[in-house]
């Protein structure tokens, strides 16, 4: 789906992307996340063919960018930063624009098919000037999916709507996902990527690092599992201690935070032992590190690099 | 060129404009005030018939010395008033290309418009029709409605004045092409303009020259004859071609993207 080997985008003494390479596969997630002027609008810009590359090369969707940048515009489809739309238009008025412009088979089939989707066919004759902000963006997005493009950049899709207008738009955007197209998405909101991304790249000028969120939480903290207990003795202590398996515990009053290398296979024999030394155990459960502290902890890495 | 995309932006354009009461009432509002004007004077000074003094007589050009003093009077001043005809296809367009051009930047609607499988020209064309049509065909519609009005307000001799190939020439030939140095030239502005308003002032410099030709004609130093406005014509071509090559160099997506502030 792309396929970037050093991409690299350069404005006057300005490095906005340095040497990139990224690969996104078919029916992917992959969330882009960095920080205000890291690099990721620019990067989708240089993707969907609407700004030259400095050095490298990419093919999305097979085409190569610079060489074929119109095949490359017909098979994405993109959200902008904002939604930009023709606000004393209709919203019909605004889908047909877009579908002649990608040359759509049946305009006012594809027309209606996007607004009743995302629940806009009874305002449809409306001046989009008057929609909320988060009707504005489902509109947005209902443009850029009227050609049925196999690969969708969606640049901050929920920024500046409300909690429930988000929702709505990160629900859609699930169900797309569940459609099996590929999707790039450039976010700030971290749990937002968490939820719905395959993979995350983190860039800061640079690509940082790109993995899946749990791999990314493995190979930052491990696993670690939470137990709840009505009372610590220091019997349940060195009974958990004793284990061969257990990496490392910590207690916070009566609670003992474990790591372990599978917790899966590990756990039934962690709460036997517990219960064997006179432990009540109350709860278990896994120790889920956010995707923000994932984030943060990479950013200052990149950022060290970057002094480097 | 793919001709379904131009007709997709055009029709974009002319939905969106009409739907902008300050660019239809600023349409209607030059070519009404021209006509009313026009006729206007011709009506009231054939109605006052006062003698001219010798001040007056003094700006009739040779070519109209045979005739009734007042006829030749009203032939000079329709003569310059017909340049302000000219006026329309530059400041018509200007309302329109600075809005569809500028104002998309406003709106942040341009973007998703450069992501789309449209070329720059596919583009531009679709834009410079839009912007250049209605006004051109606003400027030939008021000179046909100033004709009608002139047969029953304007006595002969004005009349056939007013109807003479120098202005038929004009109307056909010029409108178009000052339409379009205005609708390039608004194309360059917005390159370096945020606010409509402003790409629109700055366009306004063209309308110094046509406002000098008229001077020039109000006293007396030029008369016009079909010559001089090929002569104009031909002029306002090459520099439409210059402005066009200019127009098309400036607008490539990555420039606008970037640099566009």
């Amino acid at each position: 789906m792309i396929r970037a080997e050093g991409l690299t985008k350069r404005f006057g003494d300005n490095l906005a992307v340095d040497n990139l390479t990224l690969h996104v596969e078919r029916g992917e997630v992959f969330a882009f996340l960095g920080p205000n002027g890291a690099g990721k609008t620019t990067t989708v810009r240089m993707l969907a063919a609407l700004i030259g590359l400095t050095a490298g090369r990419a093919w999305v969707n097979g085409y190569q960018l610079g060489v074929q940048n119109m095949d490359v515009r017909r098979s994405v489809g993109i959200l902008t930063e904002a939604p930009g739309l023709y606000e004393r238009l209709d919203a019909v008025q605004n889908l047909q624009l877009h579908a002649k412009l990608y040359e759509v088979d049946d305009v006012a089939g594809q027309v209606q098919k996007y607004l009743q989707l995302l629940g806009l066919w009874q305002r449809r004759d409306e001046p989009v000037g008057g929609f909320s902000k988060g009707m504005k963006q489902k509109l947005a997005i209902a443009r850029a999916l009227l050609h049925e493009p196999p690969l969708l950049f969606l640049d901050e899709p929920t920024a500046a709507l409300d909690p429930e207008a988000a929702r709505t738009v990160r629900d859609f955007i699930g169900e797309v996902k569940g459609a099996g197209r590929t999707i790039f998405l450039c976010t700030h909101n971290l749990d937002e990527a968490d939820r719905l991304a395959d993979r995350v790249g983190i860039i800061k000028q640079k690509l940082i690092q790109v993995d899946s969120p749990g791999n990314l939480r493995r190979s930052l903290y491990g696993r670690r599992v939470v137990v709840h207990l009505a009372a610590v003795t220091e019997l349940v202590r060195t009974a958990v201690e004793a284990l061969p398996f257990v990496q490392e515990v910590q207690q916070v009053e009566n609670t003992l935070v474990i790591g372990l290398e599978e917790p899966e296979q590990q756990n039934p024999v962690l709460v036997e032992r517990i219960v064997a030394a006179g432990g009540r155990v109350q709860f278990v459960n896994e120790l889920r590190h956010s995707l923000e502290d994932i984030y943060f902890s990479l950013i200052q890495e990149g950022e060290q690099e970057l002094e480097k | 060129m793919n001709g379904a995309k131009i007709c997709a932006i055009v029709e974009k354009e002319v939905a969106d404009a009409l739907k902008n009461k300050m660019i239809v009432i600023s349409m209607a509002l030059l070519p009404i005030l021209l006509v009313v004007m026009v006729l206007g004077t011709a009506y009231f000074m054939l109605k006052i018939d006062e003698p001219m003094d010798e001040d007056d007589m003094s700006i009739i050009p040779a070519e109209l010395q045979d005739m009734d003093p007042m006829h030749a009077f009203l032939i000079l001043m329709n003569d310059q008033y017909l340049f302000y005809f000219l006026l329309i296809p530059m400041m018509m367009p200007v309302y329109i290309a600075a809005y569809s051009i500028v104002g998309e930047k406003e709106t942040k609607s341009l973007e998703p418009l450069l992501a789309t499988p449209i070329s720059v020209w596919e583009l531009l064309v679709g834009k410079s029709i839009t912007a250049t049509v209605p006004s051109v065909v606003l400027t030939w519609l008021s000179f046909v409605v100033l004709v009608i009005g002139g047969y029953f307000v304007m006595p002969e001799p004005v009349f056939l004045a007013l109807i003479r190939p120098v202005w038929i020439v004009g109307m056909a030939l010029l409108s178009p092409l000052l339409a379009l140095l205005s609708v390039f030239s608004g194309i360059i502005i917005s390159s370096r303009m945020n606010d409509p308003r402003a790409a629109q002032q700055v366009t306004g410099i063209f309308v110094v020259p046509i406002i000098a030709l008229s001077l020039a004609v109000l006293a007396g130093k030029v008369f016009l004859s079909v010559s001089v406005v090929i002569m104009t014509a031909a002029v306002t071509l090459a520099l439409d071609c210059v402005v066009l090559y200019f127009a098309v160099r400036l607008f490539q997506r990555e420039t606008i993207l970037t640099r566009w502030k």
